[in-house]
């Protein structure tokens, strides 16, 4: 990759006294693209961010912007605007003028601020709005207003810190829909921090899944979801199952003495305890193919959600895997199992991971 | 049945300390309101109606220069005391270390120190460093002395505020200094004025600091009206009474309305 990053994170770390709220984290963020920091509360998220922004300065490691060291730089001489998880509206300016603040700051003719104001206040859907107070404004409201102040600056860069957190579930999927265009269509890098996996997923163009103050993968969404690094992520991302076992010589064994294939890793010892992930979905019940892993259970609870029907079948003692078929053919469930069959199941040996155990 | 007769019987005694509460409160300021009326200059008998205590008071340089100057002395308090008293908030609430919770503290002693220990302390020190009492002293201490009523009031909202919204000030091209002028100022702004209204009202009918640093000449109002009573009550200062009773009343009454002119739900009784 020849192009310079938009953001560069170069080892930064951040202590709060003795606890290391983010950890030798290096991230490169390419222009143009929507990136996603995701994680668990309290990974370090908003620290990263703020240290993009110039709210806070790194104990040690670099910040680069579009090539340049701002590590030292403050907020005002950093060419990045942020979307605020409170979104931090000016209470007692009304909606254009809160809008308008950065042009003015920079010193834009009256004339250019108006009209980029009112071509903002478009984009975001609150045209006719331009008066109001935020006091008057609903939640989703508020956000336009933030997104719009922070976007009217063409920053290099749009810092967004769960800024769909505080929405309810529709208005949330609306935005998401909404930002992803207004993210296309502005062109401007977004760094999107969200503790929402699903929401992580169908938004970005990439993201990092964060652990603990360090970066558990970077990847596109199908990286992540498909090949998941380690088991935080696997376990993060999506649901999986997840079996814990002793390895020895591509096979796993689990407890009760139920042994599977597991794709073979060099060096790793004979004897050691490791986890082999399956996602539900990848597991099948029916019409087998030639090469499948297959492996024989007892049904303990079959969990019917309209779409889909989960099965939780138990394949070794106090090991249950959850299994998801999709009900394209409505009778299928009915001629189905109620519970305590013995049925096979089956993986293709790709989908199962083994997982190197995080400590 | 006879303890539902009892029980509905009024509880007389609690009524009557009541009543004599508020009429101890309440007679004293009545009759002199009322005797500022007086076409007589008797203080005990009633004759009739009449405006000429006030006529009197206004032909008065000499308590028309003592109200001048106690008006000069409740700006110069308002505006000394609203400054430093705000950056004082700003400052303890901001610094998270010892120092800001120890200036917290130190802060709260002039508020239960009794005036009068307050008053010749005050006098004490500007004689002890040579500073002759004049109308920069009094101002001086009543400056100083109103500095923890407004940080006290201040310093709950400070703590109030969304820290992002200042950031988000800086995000957009403030710089430290700018973000306070621009963001928090003004989000403080209804109750920085309600707490500058106080405190003028506080300063300007403030006897006991007044009376230890205040110079020879003018006197601050209060102070003056001291002076004339001790050579006997003379209608007139029922009048200036009356008259320092209503601006007082008028500006509380517009501390308390601040807030909602600026459709804020907080009232000053949240704020204290
Ligand atoms: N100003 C601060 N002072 C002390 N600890 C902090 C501060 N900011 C964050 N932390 C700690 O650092 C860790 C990471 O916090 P944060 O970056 O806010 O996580 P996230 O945004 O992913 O939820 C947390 O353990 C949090 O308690
Ligand atoms: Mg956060």
């Amino acid at each position: 990759m020849s192009e310079t990053s938009a953001v560069r994170l170069d080892g930064i770390t951040k202590s709060f006294g003795s606890s290391v709220a983010v950890d030798d984290v290096t991230l490169d963020i390419r222009p143009g693209e929507f990136f996603a920091m995701l994680g668990p509360s309290g990974c370090g998220k908003t620290t990263s961010l703020r240290m993009i922004a110039g709210f806070a300065d790194p104990d040690s490691g670099s910040v680069l912007l579009g090539g340049e060291d701002v590590t030292y730089l403050p907020p005002n001489k950093r060419n990045v605007n942020t979307v605020f998880q409170s979104y931090a509206v000016f209470e007692h300016l009304s909606v254009a003028d809160n809008v308008a603040f950065g042009l003015k700051r920079r010193g834009v003719p009256r004339d250019e601020r108006r009209e980029r104001v009112g071509r903002m206040l478009d984009l975001v859907q609150l045209t006719g709005m331009a008066n109001r107070r935020p006091r008057t404004l609903s939640g989703g409201q508020r956000q336009r207003v933030a997104l719009a102040r922070a976007l009217v600056n063409r920053p290099k860069v749009l810092l967004l810190d769960e800024p769909l957190a505080a929405l309810d579930l529709k208005l949330r999927r609306q935005m998401q829909v909404e930002l992803k265009q207004i993210q296309r269509e502005v062109g401007v890098t977004f760094v999107f921090v969200t503790h929402d996996q699903d929401e992580a997923l169908t938004m970005s163009d990439r993201l990092a899944v964060m652990n603990g103050g360090r970066v558990a993968q970077v990847g596109t969404p199908e990286d992540v979801y498909e090949r998941p690094a380690d088991a935080f992520v696997a376990g993060f991302i999506g649901t999986s199952n997840v079996m814990t076992g002793t390895y020895a010589d591509g096979r796993l064994t689990l407890p009760g003495g139920v042994s599977l294939p597991v794709p073979s890793r060099l060096g790793l010892a004979a004897g050691s305890r490791v986890g082999a992930a399956v996602r539900p979905e990848k597991i099948w019940l029916s019409d087998f193919e030639d090469g499948m892993v297959q492996i024989r259970g007892t049904l303990r609870e079959t969990v019917y959600s309209g779409a889909t029907t989960t099965y939780l079948v138990e394949i070794a003692p106090g090991v249950q895997l959850s299994v998801l078929e999709q009900n394209i053919d409505r009778s299928r469930r009915e001629e189905r199992w109620t519970g305590g069959e013995i049925i096979d199941l089956a993986w293709k040996p790709e989908h199962c991971l083994l997982l190197c155990e995080t400590a | 049945m006879r303890r539902a007769f009892s029980r509905r019987r009024k509880p007389w005694f609690a009524i009557a300390v009541t009543v004599a509460f508020f009429g101890m409160l309440y007679l004293p300021i009545v009759v002199v309101a009322l005797f500022s009326l007086n076409s007589q200059k008797s203080l005990t008998v009633f004759k009739g109606f009449s405006l000429r205590w006030y006529r009197a008071f206004f032909a008065d340089h000499d308590l028309i220069g003592s109200l001048g100057f106690s008006l000069r002395i409740s700006a110069v308090a308002m505006i000394g005391s609203i400054v430093l008293g705000v950056a004082l908030a700003l400052g303890i609430v901001r610094s998270r270390g010892k120092l800001g919770s120890a200036a917290g503290l130190v802060l709260l002693i002039p508020l239960i120190t009794p005036e009068i220990v307050t008053g010749v302390a005050s006098a004490m020190l500007f004689k002890g460093v040579g500073l002759p009492l004049s109308s920069g002293t009094v101002m001086l201490a009543e400056v100083t002395f109103s500095i923890s009523y407004v940080t006290v009031i201040l310093r709950s909202r400070v703590a109030a505020l969304n820290p992002e919204v200042e950031e988000a000030a800086m995000d957009l091209g403030c710089s430290r200094f700018q973000a306070v002028r621009l963001v928090t100022l003004p989000a403080l702004l209804p109750a920085i004025l309600a707490s500058a209204i106080l405190i003028f009202a506080m300063v300007f009918d403030d006897f006991v600091l007044a009376y230890f640093t205040t110079g020879v000449t003018p006197q601050p109002l209060p102070v003056r009206i001291y002076s004339a009573i001790r050579f006997g009550v003379q209608p007139t200062i029922n009048a200036v009474g009356t008259l320092m009773l209503i601006g007082s009343i008028a500006l509380i009454g517009l501390a308390l309305l601040v807030p909602r002119l600026f459709g804020r739900r907080e009232s000053l009784s949240q704020l204290l």
